[in-house]
């Protein structure tokens, strides 16, 4: 029948067909990432399939495995796009999130096959229990954060990634890290440098700041209170930039006195670049052997090729800015330091600043057996950052090991029963939904989930709101003993994107996929 | 999975894809293990573009054996990254990794979570290390015996183990020759020991020189000297040939006169700037390779020949700040900046033949004021040999390093290995619940070095392996495989021992290695890793 209004190729899928293909697909997703969750959850080993790129990773982050799986399901990719908001927004969480959302469908998949409840009484059911949620959440999250509190919520996202031997080492290491930011907020200013050798515990954090770069040829290699000139300019020959400039003339002597002048052109801005009264010269782009020279003669340390990157944090740690024109010298900053000097980490010569001026920024020096642990070892920090940036900026702790959870399914079901009409059974199937999330953390564990769960459940039933999963002994616990704590935020978002994407989903009844757009040859 | 949500094209799971991950990492040891120990043997491997390489060296062999299997990757990055901590070791490490994933099958088997076993893995190497380190000898740089015996081990498993009384005072001079500060310094940068490679002559020629080999010969097309006595030595960066603007630039001749000056001047121009040179001082000259323009041409070359001047061609920018350490010299990259300052002085420049090959090096010896570093000329009867030779000593030479970093030394020929399984084992008898377990399976895992070694050596490793339990149960720490006399001896009074970081290392990046497999449950395609 659509063949008559619709064009060549275009699919189309209704009612129950198209619901059951997203919800499907949606929870084929929230499998995939399922088994990645808690503490014991497993990594996956991503291969790609590129004939160019035969590389591996190996990753227990939702969000990085998501992001990289070729879809063709719609919902699917609602899960997956969610998962990058989620990591986004704030850097954990983006395995819950979507195996919530995949977990809410599931239930919703037994309303509607077998009770027959219409899809939007599901959704208001769901609203109701959100709102529930949410109220219960707002219970459970405490204000006072100290500093020790950040250090247990690093830890605590660090211990479902490979790094969780070393989790109190590197949960330190994050918490100073993003000390050192002072509020900045822009983990930009982390810099993470993975050099493989060594072991794990030998990862720290550079009190001063380190760069990738050597020194020129026969310039001091160790400078104390260093007066850094961060550039961004060509030291080769300012020519003229006009396509197919030349020079004609009649002797080669007069080629010689062109010559010379553009030598002088070089001298002229390296004396200008000096009139600054720097004694450490930065540059983005290449210095050559002449200017290079020059620098050397008059005790200058230049220092060529520096990224972009590697640029913009010296500006933050130095207090300097990048120039790129040198005729006011006295309204340049320049940045400051106490000390240059060339260390060797491994096989590695590496440049550091040490005792920086404005310090905004800091470099985490990641050690480890090989390039993929340092990968994935990079993405946990980052993680780990995230979620101490967004708890700082909003400062609540909530408690961890599927505490809130089992926290806010008491809330929804006690409302449930307050509850009439239909919308009271849905509310009933996002706390069972929820509840699923310290299931599948026990499963992970290879604990007797259903015995846990249950038991969690009495003991919030009773009064005890701090409880959780010990993930150690396989028993239940105080988190607050433990010291597992999460972040509030990371957690509504949780909650907030899957109820939204779970509903979103539901929704659906038809899926029109339009024919894939025609090469040229083909026409 | 529904047929339009289809949405991956594997899904190989859980179990299958330890087990895969299992069996491949076990493939990639037991494809090095015949390499281990003095009776190892070499591997020939055939590169893509049709050359032979034939190595002893772990890290080597892995490198170009382009794996595929995600798990064997890692074993090969595994053993690079030995390579960059200790340098040694590196099939060492393999085997061991392959080891402990082989007692991590028979954990899993018997249920134990993963997870739980990576725990207890990374408690027993810390174990492990801290045993090691509670056997080991400290050593002291100054006593020469002690780190030419520990190189000595090193060398005895590669192809030029029999020019070990040549090689390895060779690696020993040369990283202590480099340290700034025999008491103080805590790491070696082993590239300010050059190696230089020349075809011809045995292995046994090979050479420490106190000063600069270039491998190029001296310019000979101007006829200049090949021998220079007291050099002064400059090294210049900009070009001796006719100017050229970064500029296009083209020259209009109109007449047959003009042609004529224009002759006239470029010969000027270059006389002007040899004797530019000349007024410095400098009698031997070094010019960098430009790409720009020609650096040099016929004519500035036989002007510096007249002036009596000793010139070296094509010197790579990389290795200008080599030289200019070495010889301690200043690089001159403009006409006008060139003064006696900037030389370098050397009491002998020369070029010299190398036997049986068709090459000439220029020697530097005699340097004054002899920056921290070395070179090394290198010589062999065949480019395999040469490739070889050098890989060794690079061997040879982490390991004085290694000293230099953590400066204690343990017993070789598998008695480390025995000792730590023995002590372990009595450990965790001690211990209760999976800990105990798995400390068992790491202590039985550490027995496949003393066991390959003797295998490799073609001794009856079980017998060889029980007997050393048994020394070692009686106190005698140093009792190891004899591979020369094939029995068990005891190995501090054979002189065999090796760095205490070359083991730790191997352990715990082994363990490290080991525990990341552990923890992987899927194996996902996708587009782009």
């Amino acid at each position: 029948m659509e063949s008559a209004y619709m064009s060549m190729g275009t699919e189309m899928e209704k009612g129950e067909n198209a619901r059951l293909s997203s919800l499907i697909g949606a929870m084929a997703i929230a499998d995939l990432v399922k088994t990645t969750l808690g503490p014991k959850g497993m990594d996956k080993i991503l291969q790609s399939v590129d004939p160019n790129d035969q590389s591996i990773s190996v990753t227990n982050d939702g969000a990085t495995i998501l992001s990289k799986i070729p879809l063709d399901n719609a919902a699917a990719k609602v899960l997956v796009d969610m998962s990058k908001v989620q990591d986004n927004e704030v850097g954990d969480g983006t395995t819950s999130v979507a195996v919530l959302c995949g977990e809410l469908l599931r239930e919703a998949e037994q309303l509607l096959l077998q009770q027959r409840i219409h899809p939007q009484t599901i959704c208001a059911g769901w609203r109701l229990a959100t709102k529930e949620a949410k109220a219960a959440l707002e219970i459970c999250a405490s204000d006072d954060i100290t500093r020790e509190d950040l250090v247990k919520i690093a830890s605590t996202t660090l211990s479902s990634k490979l790094v969780h031997a070393e989790k109190k080492h590197f949960a330190e290491l994050c918490v100073a890290a993003v000390e050192r930011l002072k509020g900045s907020g822009n983990l930009d200013h982390v810099q993470i440098i993975k050099l493989p050798g060594g072991s794990m515990r030998d990862s720290y954090l550079e009190d001063g700041f380190l760069l990738e770069k050597s020194i020129g040829v026969g310039q001091p290699k160790r400078l104390e209170n260093c007066k850094i000139l961060l550039a961004n300019t060509s030291m080769d020959t300012d020519k003229i930039k006009i396509y197919g400039s030349r020079v004609q003339v009649d002797s080669l002597n007069k080629v010689a006195e062109i010559e010379t002048a553009e030598k002088l052109k070089m001298k002229k801005k390296v004396d200008k670049i000096l009139a600054h009264g720097c004694n450490v010269f930065i540059n983005r782009q290449l210095i050559y052997n002449y200017p290079e020279s020059l620098f050397a003669q008059n005790n200058v340390t230049a220092i060529e090729h520096a990224d972009f990157d590697g640029i913009e944090r010296l500006a933050a740690v130095t207090g300097g800015e990048v120039v790129s024109t040198f005729d006011n010298p006295d309204k340049v900053t320049l940045g400051e330091c106490d000390l240059l000097e060339e260390i060797l980490i491994g096989e590695s010569k590496i440049l550091r600043l040490g005792g920086c001026k404005s310090g905004a920024a800091c470099s985490i020096v990641l050690r480890g057996s090989s390039n993929h642990l340092l990968d994935e070892a990079e993405r946990s920090l980052h993680d780990a950052l995230c979620i101490l940036m967004a708890t700082l900026k909003h400062p609540r702790r909530i408690y961890g090991g599927g505490c809130t959870e089992v926290a806010m399914a008491h809330a929804i079901d006690k409302a449930a029963q307050e509850t009439p009409g239909k919308q009271a059974i849905a509310m009933a199937s996002f706390a069972k939904a929820l509840l699923q999330l310290p299931m599948i953390v026990a499963d992970n564990g290879g604990y007797d989930a259903a015995e846990l769960v249950t038991q969690l459940r009495a003991a919030h039933a009773a009064g005890k709101n701090n409880y959780g999963l010990n993930m150690t002994n396989g028993t239940i616990g105080s988190m607050d003993e433990l010291g597992v704590m999460e972040s509030y935020r990371s957690k509504l978002q949780v909650l907030t994107s899957a109820a939204e994407a779970a509903e979103m989903i539901l929704r659906v009844d038809d899926i029109i996929k339009s024919a894939p757009r025609r090469r040229e040859e083909m026409m | 999975m529904a047929g339009s949500g289809d949405t991956f094209h594997d899904g190989s799971k859980g179990k299958d894809v330890r087990t895969s991950n299992i069996v491949a990492a076990k493939a990639i040891a037991n494809a090095v293990r015949t390499s281990l120990g003095p009776r190892g043997m070499d591997k020939l491997l055939q590169l893509e573009n049709g050359e032979i390489l034939i190595s002893n060296d772990g890290a080597t062999i892995l490198k170009n054996m382009k794996v595929l299997h995600p798990a064997a990757k890692m074993l090969v990055d595994l053993s690079q990254s030995q390579d960059i901590e200790a340098g040694d070791g590196t099939t060492t490490v393999v085997v061991l990794a392959g080891a402990l994933l082989n007692s991590c099958s028979a954990l899993l088997a018997k249920g134990i979570h993963p997870t739980a076993i990576a725990n207890s893995f990374m408690n027993a190497a810390d174990k492990a290390c801290e045993i090691l380190e509670g056997i080991s000898k400290p050593v002291d740089l100054a006593d020469r015996e002690s780190l030419l015996s520990s190189v000595d081990t090193c060398l005895s498993s590669k192809v030029v183990g029999q020019n070990s009384e040549v090689l390895s005072p060779i690696a020993v001079d040369s990283v202590l020759g480099v340290l700034e500060d025999i008491e103080k310094s805590r790491s070696v940068d082993l590239r300010d020991i050059r190696l230089v490679q020349q075809m011809g002559g045995t292995v046994d020629d090979t050479e420490l020189v106190e000063g600069l080999v270039l491998t190029k010969g001296s310019s000979k097309t101007g006829g200049g000297p090949s021998s220079m006595n007291n050099a002064k030595v400059a090294l210049i960066q900009y070009c001796l040939s006719a100017p050229k603007t970064d500029m296009d630039n083209n020259v209009v001749v109109s007449d047959y006169a003009a042609m004529d000056r224009i002759l006239r001047e470029e010969r000027k121009y270059i006389l002007q700037q040899c004797k530019a040179i000349k007024k410095s001082g400098a009698n031997v000259v070094l010019i960098q390779k430009s790409i720009l323009r020609d650096a040099y041409n016929e004519l500035s070359l036989h002007f510096l020949a007249k002036m009596g001047m000793l010139v070296v061609t094509d010197i790579d920018r990389a290795d200008i700040e080599f030289i200019c350490r070495t010889l301690g010299c200043t690089p001159v990259a403009h006409p006008d900046q060139m003064t006696a300052d900037k030389l370098g002085s050397a009491e002998l420049v020369a070029d010299v033949f190398m036997e049986g090959g068709s090459n000439k090096v220029v020697k530097f010896t005699g340097v004054k004021n002899l920056g921290n570093t070395m070179t090394v000329l290198l010589r062999g009867s065949n480019e395999f040999v040469l490739g070889e030779a050098e890989r060794s000593l690079h061997d040879a030479q982490c390991v004085v390093r290694s000293l230099v970093k953590k400066r204690f030394l343990i017993a070789g020929g598998g008695a480390a290995e025995t000792e730590v399984s023995l002590k372990l084992m009595e450990y965790s008898n001690e211990l209760t619940g999976m800990d105990a377990y798995c400390f068992q399976a790491f202590a039985d895992a550490l027995e496949v070095i003393p066991y390959t070694l003797a295998e490799n050596a073609g001794m009856k490793p079980i017998e060889v392996v029980t007997e050393l339990r048994k020394q070692h149960a009686e106190g005698i720490t140093g009792a190891g495989i004899n591979v020369k006399k094939g029995k068990v001896t005891d190995m501090y009074a054979m002189n065999v021992v090796q760095p205490l970081l070359v083991s730790t290392s191997a352990i715990q990046l082994a363990t490290e290695t080991v525990c990341m497999l552990m923890k992987v449950d899927d194996l996902v395609i996708v587009a782009r890793a």
